[in-house]
Protein backbone atom coordinates (compact mmCIF):
# COMPACT_ATOMS: atom_id res chain seq x y z
CA UNK A 1 0.00 0.00 0.00
CA UNK A 2 3.11 2.31 -0.48
CA UNK A 3 1.20 4.59 -3.88
CA UNK A 4 -2.00 5.16 -1.85
CA UNK A 5 0.00 5.99 1.36
CA UNK A 6 1.90 8.51 -0.59
CA UNK A 7 -1.12 9.65 -2.63
CA UNK A 8 -3.08 9.98 0.15
CA UNK A 9 0.20 11.98 2.09
CA UNK A 10 0.06 14.02 -1.25
CA UNK A 11 -3.75 14.92 -0.25
CA UNK A 12 -3.54 15.87 3.26
CA UNK A 13 -0.08 18.15 2.33
CA UNK A 14 -2.57 20.32 -0.23
CA UNK A 15 -5.25 20.80 2.43
CA UNK A 16 -2.16 21.71 4.98
CA UNK A 17 -0.97 24.01 2.79
CA UNK A 18 -4.49 25.37 2.31
CA UNK A 19 -4.46 25.69 6.63
CA UNK A 20 -1.13 27.11 6.56
CA UNK A 21 -0.71 29.35 3.69
CA UNK A 22 -4.28 30.92 5.07
CA UNK A 23 -2.84 31.52 8.68
CA UNK A 24 0.22 33.29 6.42
CA UNK A 25 -2.20 35.16 4.43
CA UNK A 26 -4.67 36.29 6.86
CA UNK A 27 -1.75 37.51 9.54
CA UNK A 28 0.65 39.74 6.55
CA UNK A 29 -2.57 40.19 4.61
CA UNK A 30 -5.85 40.52 6.57
CA UNK A 31 -4.72 43.26 9.25
CA UNK A 32 -7.35 45.43 9.22
CA UNK A 33 -9.98 42.39 10.16
CA UNK A 34 -7.22 41.15 13.03
CA UNK A 35 -7.67 44.71 14.40
CA UNK A 36 -11.30 44.16 14.12
CA UNK A 37 -10.85 41.38 16.54
CA UNK A 38 -8.79 42.85 18.72
CA UNK A 39 -5.09 41.49 17.38
CA UNK A 40 -2.70 43.85 17.23
CA UNK A 41 -2.63 46.12 14.50
CA UNK A 42 0.95 47.12 13.93
CA UNK A 43 2.21 46.96 9.74
CA UNK A 44 2.96 43.10 9.93
CA UNK A 45 4.47 43.66 6.26
CA UNK A 46 7.67 45.97 8.17
CA UNK A 47 10.51 44.79 8.58
CA UNK A 48 10.59 45.22 12.31
CA UNK A 49 7.40 43.07 12.20
CA UNK A 50 8.95 40.61 10.36
CA UNK A 51 12.27 39.94 12.53
CA UNK A 52 10.14 39.92 15.43
CA UNK A 53 7.78 37.02 14.23
CA UNK A 54 11.21 35.02 12.63
CA UNK A 55 12.72 34.86 16.32
CA UNK A 56 9.67 33.52 17.41
CA UNK A 57 9.75 29.29 17.09
CA UNK A 58 6.06 29.03 16.53
CA UNK A 59 6.08 31.10 13.04
CA UNK A 60 9.70 29.56 12.15
CA UNK A 61 8.08 26.11 12.44
CA UNK A 62 4.79 27.29 10.64
CA UNK A 63 7.14 28.46 7.62
CA UNK A 64 9.13 25.24 7.62
CA UNK A 65 6.12 22.81 7.63
CA UNK A 66 4.75 25.07 5.11
CA UNK A 67 8.09 24.66 2.75
CA UNK A 68 7.95 21.02 3.55
CA UNK A 69 4.30 20.30 2.70
CA UNK A 70 4.39 22.60 -0.43
CA UNK A 71 7.68 21.10 -1.46
CA UNK A 72 5.96 17.50 -0.89
CA UNK A 73 3.14 18.40 -2.93
CA UNK A 74 4.38 20.26 -5.35
CA UNK A 75 7.33 17.48 -6.29
CA UNK A 76 4.75 14.71 -5.97
CA UNK A 77 2.40 16.14 -8.20
CA UNK A 78 5.38 16.91 -11.16
CA UNK A 79 6.73 13.32 -10.64
CA UNK A 80 3.36 11.83 -11.42
CA UNK A 81 3.43 13.67 -14.54
CA UNK A 82 6.64 12.74 -15.37
CA UNK A 83 6.44 9.40 -14.36
CA UNK A 84 3.04 9.37 -17.15
CA UNK A 85 6.13 9.94 -19.88
CA UNK A 86 8.52 7.53 -18.82
CA UNK A 87 9.27 4.46 -20.89
CA UNK A 88 10.13 1.83 -18.25
CA UNK A 89 9.97 1.42 -15.01
CA UNK A 90 14.05 1.96 -14.97
CA UNK A 91 13.40 5.59 -15.85
CA UNK A 92 10.70 6.14 -13.36
CA UNK A 93 12.84 4.68 -10.46
CA UNK A 94 15.13 7.47 -11.98
CA UNK A 95 12.56 9.87 -12.02
CA UNK A 96 11.76 9.45 -8.11
CA UNK A 97 15.19 9.60 -6.77
CA UNK A 98 16.03 12.77 -8.81
CA UNK A 99 13.05 14.38 -7.10
CA UNK A 100 13.99 12.89 -3.69
CA UNK A 101 17.34 14.27 -3.82
CA UNK A 102 15.88 17.67 -5.24
CA UNK A 103 13.50 17.83 -2.76
CA UNK A 104 16.07 17.42 0.17
CA UNK A 105 18.38 20.16 -1.40
CA UNK A 106 15.57 22.85 -1.78
CA UNK A 107 14.67 21.80 1.98
CA UNK A 108 17.51 22.01 3.49
CA UNK A 109 18.68 25.55 1.22
CA UNK A 110 15.26 26.83 2.08
CA UNK A 111 15.03 25.99 5.65
CA UNK A 112 18.02 27.79 6.53
CA UNK A 113 16.47 31.06 6.38
CA UNK A 114 14.12 30.85 9.33
CA UNK A 115 16.47 28.66 11.06
CA UNK A 116 19.63 31.37 11.21
CA UNK A 117 16.56 34.19 11.93
CA UNK A 118 15.46 32.05 15.11
CA UNK A 119 19.05 31.47 16.09
CA UNK A 120 20.32 35.31 15.44
CA UNK B 1 -35.30 -2.89 -49.07
CA UNK B 2 -36.40 -0.86 -51.82
CA UNK B 3 -33.92 0.84 -54.25
CA UNK B 4 -35.54 4.70 -53.12
CA UNK B 5 -34.75 3.84 -49.26
CA UNK B 6 -31.16 2.95 -50.21
CA UNK B 7 -28.20 5.83 -49.70
CA UNK B 8 -25.11 5.77 -51.00
CA UNK B 9 -22.18 6.18 -48.03
CA UNK B 10 -18.62 6.99 -48.75
CA UNK B 11 -16.74 5.20 -46.53
CA UNK B 12 -12.79 6.29 -45.74
CA UNK B 13 -11.47 3.62 -44.01
CA UNK B 14 -7.61 3.74 -42.67
CA UNK B 15 -5.81 1.23 -43.99
CA UNK B 16 -2.11 0.30 -43.12
CA UNK B 17 -0.09 -2.74 -44.59
CA UNK B 18 2.89 -3.87 -42.21
CA UNK B 19 4.33 -5.77 -44.85
CA UNK B 20 4.03 -3.37 -47.66
CA UNK B 21 5.43 -0.29 -44.89
CA UNK B 22 4.70 3.21 -45.60
CA UNK B 23 2.45 5.03 -43.44
CA UNK B 24 -0.93 4.48 -42.65
CA UNK B 25 -3.52 6.36 -45.61
CA UNK B 26 -7.44 6.01 -46.86
CA UNK B 27 -8.78 4.24 -49.08
CA UNK B 28 -12.27 5.28 -49.78
CA UNK B 29 -15.46 3.09 -50.57
CA UNK B 30 -18.91 3.40 -51.32
CA UNK B 31 -21.44 1.58 -49.66
CA UNK B 32 -25.11 0.77 -49.93
CA UNK B 33 -27.02 1.86 -46.90
CA UNK B 34 -30.84 1.73 -45.65
CA UNK B 35 -32.51 1.68 -42.08
CA UNK B 36 -30.81 -0.63 -39.87
CA UNK B 37 -27.22 -1.20 -41.75
CA UNK B 38 -24.63 -1.20 -39.19
CA UNK B 39 -21.00 0.02 -39.96
CA UNK B 40 -19.63 -3.33 -39.74
CA UNK B 41 -22.61 -4.53 -42.26
CA UNK B 42 -20.91 -1.84 -44.48
CA UNK B 43 -17.07 -3.60 -43.97
CA UNK B 44 -18.81 -6.74 -44.90
CA UNK B 45 -20.30 -5.44 -47.90
CA UNK B 46 -16.54 -4.01 -48.64
CA UNK B 47 -14.73 -7.03 -48.29
CA UNK B 48 -17.16 -9.31 -50.03
CA UNK B 49 -18.03 -6.84 -53.09
CA UNK B 50 -14.85 -4.47 -53.30
CA UNK B 51 -11.51 -4.97 -51.39
CA UNK B 52 -11.33 -8.46 -50.21
CA UNK B 53 -7.85 -7.32 -48.44
CA UNK B 54 -9.89 -5.68 -46.07
CA UNK B 55 -8.92 -6.84 -42.48
CA UNK B 56 -10.88 -6.17 -39.76
CA UNK B 57 -12.12 -8.40 -36.37
CA UNK B 58 -15.68 -9.92 -36.50
CA UNK B 59 -17.65 -12.20 -34.71
CA UNK B 60 -21.27 -12.43 -32.78
CA UNK B 61 -22.16 -9.46 -34.99
CA UNK B 62 -24.98 -8.69 -31.61
CA UNK B 63 -22.59 -6.47 -29.46
CA UNK B 64 -21.73 -9.39 -27.54
CA UNK B 65 -17.82 -10.75 -28.46
CA UNK B 66 -16.22 -7.24 -28.44
CA UNK B 67 -14.48 -7.80 -31.40
CA UNK B 68 -15.28 -5.17 -34.19
CA UNK B 69 -14.04 -1.99 -31.78
CA UNK B 70 -12.77 0.65 -34.01
CA UNK B 71 -13.05 4.27 -34.09
CA UNK B 72 -16.06 5.60 -36.60
CA UNK B 73 -16.47 8.79 -37.14
CA UNK B 74 -13.72 9.71 -34.61
CA UNK B 75 -15.50 8.00 -31.51
CA UNK B 76 -14.89 4.44 -30.29
CA UNK B 77 -17.69 2.27 -31.35
CA UNK B 78 -18.45 -1.30 -31.56
CA UNK B 79 -18.97 -1.71 -35.41
CA UNK B 80 -21.69 -4.04 -35.16
CA UNK B 81 -23.84 -2.00 -32.52
CA UNK B 82 -23.86 1.31 -34.48
CA UNK B 83 -26.35 1.90 -37.44
CA UNK B 84 -24.65 4.33 -40.27
CA UNK B 85 -27.74 6.20 -40.13
CA UNK B 86 -26.63 8.02 -36.77
CA UNK B 87 -24.46 9.79 -38.00
CA UNK B 88 -26.69 11.82 -40.54
CA UNK B 89 -24.16 11.63 -42.84
CA UNK B 90 -23.13 10.28 -45.99
CA UNK B 91 -19.44 10.31 -45.26
CA UNK B 92 -18.11 7.37 -42.80
CA UNK B 93 -14.66 7.69 -41.43
CA UNK B 94 -13.38 3.95 -40.06
CA UNK B 95 -9.95 4.18 -38.12
CA UNK B 96 -8.60 1.76 -36.28
CA UNK B 97 -9.13 1.49 -31.93
CA UNK B 98 -5.90 4.46 -30.75
CA UNK B 99 -4.22 3.94 -27.69
CA UNK B 100 -3.13 0.25 -29.62
CA UNK B 101 -0.61 -0.91 -31.63
CA UNK B 102 -2.32 -1.73 -35.32
CA UNK B 103 -1.27 -5.60 -36.87
CA UNK B 104 -3.46 -4.27 -39.75
CA UNK B 105 -5.92 -2.16 -41.26
CA UNK B 106 -8.23 -2.25 -38.82
CA UNK B 107 -7.46 -4.63 -36.75
CA UNK B 108 -5.34 -3.40 -33.41
CA UNK B 109 -2.88 -5.69 -30.99
CA UNK B 110 -5.01 -6.01 -28.00
CA UNK B 111 -2.07 -8.45 -26.46
CA UNK B 112 -1.02 -5.30 -23.72
CA UNK B 113 -4.58 -4.74 -22.53
CA UNK B 114 -4.80 -8.68 -21.72
CA UNK B 115 -1.64 -8.77 -20.32
CA UNK B 116 -2.92 -6.17 -17.68
CA UNK B 117 -6.13 -8.02 -17.52
CA UNK B 118 -4.42 -11.21 -16.56
CA UNK B 119 -2.02 -9.29 -14.21
CA UNK B 120 -4.88 -8.81 -11.95
CA UNK B 121 -6.02 -12.33 -11.48
CA UNK B 122 -9.52 -11.93 -12.99
CA UNK B 123 -11.10 -15.09 -11.44
CA UNK B 124 -12.00 -16.12 -7.88
CA UNK B 125 -9.32 -16.90 -5.33
CA UNK B 126 -10.03 -18.47 -2.42
CA UNK B 127 -8.45 -20.36 0.72
CA UNK B 128 -9.67 -23.62 0.55
CA UNK B 129 -7.42 -24.82 -2.54
CA UNK B 130 -9.05 -27.69 -2.40
CA UNK B 131 -12.52 -26.94 -2.75
CA UNK B 132 -11.74 -24.79 -5.44
CA UNK B 133 -10.06 -28.06 -7.16
CA UNK B 134 -12.72 -30.25 -6.76
CA UNK B 135 -15.56 -28.47 -5.85
CA UNK B 136 -18.66 -29.80 -3.78
CA UNK B 137 -21.31 -27.42 -3.56
CA UNK B 138 -21.93 -23.89 -4.25
CA UNK B 139 -20.48 -20.36 -2.94
CA UNK B 140 -23.51 -18.27 -1.14
CA UNK B 141 -23.87 -15.26 -2.74
CA UNK B 142 -27.05 -13.35 -1.75
CA UNK B 143 -28.66 -11.30 -5.04
CA UNK B 144 -27.53 -8.01 -2.97
CA UNK B 145 -23.75 -8.89 -2.73
CA UNK B 146 -24.44 -9.95 -6.88
CA UNK B 147 -25.56 -6.62 -7.12
CA UNK B 148 -21.84 -5.02 -5.62
CA UNK B 149 -20.26 -6.00 -8.85
CA UNK B 150 -22.91 -7.21 -11.35
CA UNK B 151 -22.35 -4.23 -14.03
CA UNK B 152 -19.06 -4.46 -13.93
CA UNK B 153 -18.99 -8.22 -14.68
CA UNK B 154 -20.93 -7.00 -18.67
CA UNK B 155 -17.69 -6.24 -19.69
CA UNK B 156 -16.61 -8.01 -23.39
CA UNK B 157 -13.30 -6.34 -23.41
CA UNK B 158 -14.03 -4.95 -26.35
CA UNK B 159 -10.94 -2.28 -25.69
CA UNK B 160 -12.74 0.32 -26.60
CA UNK B 161 -12.94 2.09 -22.53
CA UNK B 162 -8.75 1.54 -23.11
CA UNK B 163 -8.89 3.57 -26.57
CA UNK B 164 -10.74 6.02 -24.94
CA UNK B 165 -8.87 6.24 -21.69
CA UNK B 166 -6.61 9.95 -22.15
CA UNK B 167 -3.68 8.48 -19.40
CA UNK B 168 -3.76 4.85 -21.38
CA UNK B 169 -2.74 7.46 -24.44
CA UNK B 170 0.08 9.05 -22.81
CA UNK B 171 1.00 6.43 -20.50
CA UNK B 172 1.88 3.38 -21.85
CA UNK B 173 2.78 1.29 -18.24
CA UNK B 174 -1.13 2.31 -16.92
CA UNK B 175 -2.66 -0.85 -15.93
CA UNK B 176 -5.63 0.88 -18.18
CA UNK B 177 -9.58 1.41 -17.39
CA UNK B 178 -10.59 -2.22 -18.40
CA UNK B 179 -8.02 -3.76 -15.68
CA UNK B 180 -8.80 -1.99 -12.88
CA UNK B 181 -12.70 -1.91 -13.11
CA UNK B 182 -12.22 -5.82 -13.24
CA UNK B 183 -9.63 -5.63 -10.74
CA UNK B 184 -12.56 -3.89 -8.50
CA UNK B 185 -15.24 -6.62 -9.54
CA UNK B 186 -13.39 -9.44 -8.35
CA UNK B 187 -12.28 -7.08 -5.11
CA UNK B 188 -16.17 -6.67 -4.25
CA UNK B 189 -16.97 -9.84 -5.15
CA UNK B 190 -17.85 -11.93 -1.38
CA UNK B 191 -17.27 -15.38 -2.87
CA UNK B 192 -13.37 -14.02 -4.17
CA UNK B 193 -10.61 -14.03 -0.96
CA UNK B 194 -7.32 -12.17 -3.10
CA UNK B 195 -8.24 -9.23 -2.36
CA UNK B 196 -4.50 -8.53 -0.78
CA UNK B 197 -3.19 -9.64 -4.23
CA UNK B 198 -4.93 -7.84 -6.18
CA UNK B 199 -4.46 -4.37 -4.82
CA UNK B 200 -0.81 -5.06 -4.57
CA UNK B 201 -1.04 -4.95 -8.51
CA UNK B 202 -3.24 -1.70 -8.68
CA UNK B 203 -1.41 -0.10 -5.89
CA UNK B 204 1.49 1.00 -8.06
CA UNK B 205 2.57 4.28 -9.99
CA UNK B 206 0.89 3.26 -13.01
CA UNK B 207 -2.39 1.46 -11.31
CA UNK B 208 -5.40 3.22 -9.71
CA UNK B 209 -4.00 6.71 -8.42
CA UNK B 210 -2.80 7.06 -12.08
CA UNK B 211 -6.41 7.80 -13.14
CA UNK B 212 -7.14 11.47 -13.93
CA UNK B 213 -11.28 10.48 -14.12
CA UNK B 214 -12.08 11.87 -17.14
CA UNK B 215 -14.61 9.61 -17.42
CA UNK B 216 -14.06 8.58 -20.99
CA UNK B 217 -13.77 4.81 -20.31
CA UNK B 218 -17.74 5.13 -19.34
CA UNK B 219 -18.72 7.37 -21.46
CA UNK B 220 -17.53 5.40 -24.45
CA UNK B 221 -18.45 1.93 -23.52
CA UNK B 222 -20.46 0.06 -25.47
CA UNK B 223 -21.85 -2.06 -22.18
CA UNK B 224 -23.62 0.32 -20.17
CA UNK B 225 -20.24 -0.63 -17.35
CA UNK B 226 -19.02 2.38 -15.24
CA UNK B 227 -15.42 1.47 -14.92
CA UNK B 228 -14.53 5.15 -14.20
CA UNK B 229 -16.76 4.16 -11.29
CA UNK B 230 -14.83 0.88 -10.47
CA UNK B 231 -11.69 2.65 -10.37
CA UNK B 232 -12.85 5.52 -7.78
CA UNK B 233 -14.72 2.38 -5.60
CA UNK B 234 -11.02 0.81 -5.94
CA UNK B 235 -9.28 4.06 -4.67
CA UNK B 236 -11.51 3.72 -1.97
CA UNK B 237 -10.44 0.12 -0.86
CA UNK B 238 -7.06 0.99 -1.37
CA UNK B 239 -7.23 3.99 1.28
CA UNK B 240 -8.98 2.06 3.71
CA UNK B 241 -6.50 -0.77 3.69
CA UNK B 242 -3.23 1.88 3.72
CA UNK B 243 -5.04 3.63 6.96
CA UNK B 244 -6.14 0.04 8.13
CA UNK B 245 -10.07 1.31 8.14
CA UNK B 246 -11.24 -2.40 6.89
CA UNK B 247 -11.35 -5.59 8.35
CA UNK B 248 -10.74 -8.60 6.70
CA UNK B 249 -13.89 -9.65 5.20
CA UNK B 250 -15.11 -13.28 5.92
CA UNK B 251 -15.70 -15.05 2.30
CA UNK B 252 -19.10 -16.53 1.37
CA UNK B 253 -19.26 -19.88 3.21
CA UNK B 254 -20.17 -23.07 1.04
CA UNK B 255 -23.78 -24.14 0.71
CA UNK B 256 -25.10 -27.50 -0.48
CA UNK B 257 -26.90 -26.29 -3.72
CA UNK B 258 -30.60 -26.87 -2.95
CA UNK B 259 -32.62 -29.84 -3.02
CA UNK B 260 -35.89 -28.22 -3.23
CA UNK B 261 -36.48 -25.85 -5.76
CA UNK B 262 -40.09 -23.40 -6.09
CA UNK B 263 -42.50 -25.14 -8.74
CA UNK B 264 -42.35 -24.09 -11.95
CA UNK B 265 -44.73 -21.64 -13.53
CA UNK B 266 -46.82 -24.14 -15.71
CA UNK B 267 -46.96 -23.48 -19.20
CA UNK B 268 -50.10 -21.71 -20.21
CA UNK B 269 -52.51 -24.00 -22.28
CA UNK B 270 -52.70 -23.22 -26.19
CA UNK B 271 -55.53 -20.71 -26.99
CA UNK B 272 -56.04 -21.65 -30.71
CA UNK B 273 -56.90 -25.45 -30.94
CA UNK B 274 -55.66 -27.53 -33.69
CA UNK B 275 -58.57 -28.51 -36.05
CA UNK B 276 -59.45 -31.90 -35.26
Amino acid sequence: MRTTRFHLLHILAGVLIAVLLGIHMVRLHLDAILEFFGVDSEDPTSWTSMIDRASQGIWAALYIALLAVALYHALYGLRGIILELTPSAKAGRVVTWSFIIIGIVVFGWSAYVPLHLLSS
Amino acid sequence: MTESSTKQIAFKVQRYDPEQGGAPHWQQFTVPSSRGTTVLDGLIYIKENLDSTLAFRTSCRMGICGSCGMLINSYPHLACHTQIEEFHSNTLTVRPLPNLSIIKDLVVDLTPMFHNHKSIKPYILRQDAQEMRTPTSEFAQIPQELNDFLQFAYCIKCGICVSACPTSASDRLFLGPQALAQCYRYCADNRDEGQQERLRVADTNHGAWHCHLAGACSEACPKGVDPALAIQLLKRRLASQALGLRGKRQASSVVSPPTQTKPKIPFPEFTVKGSA
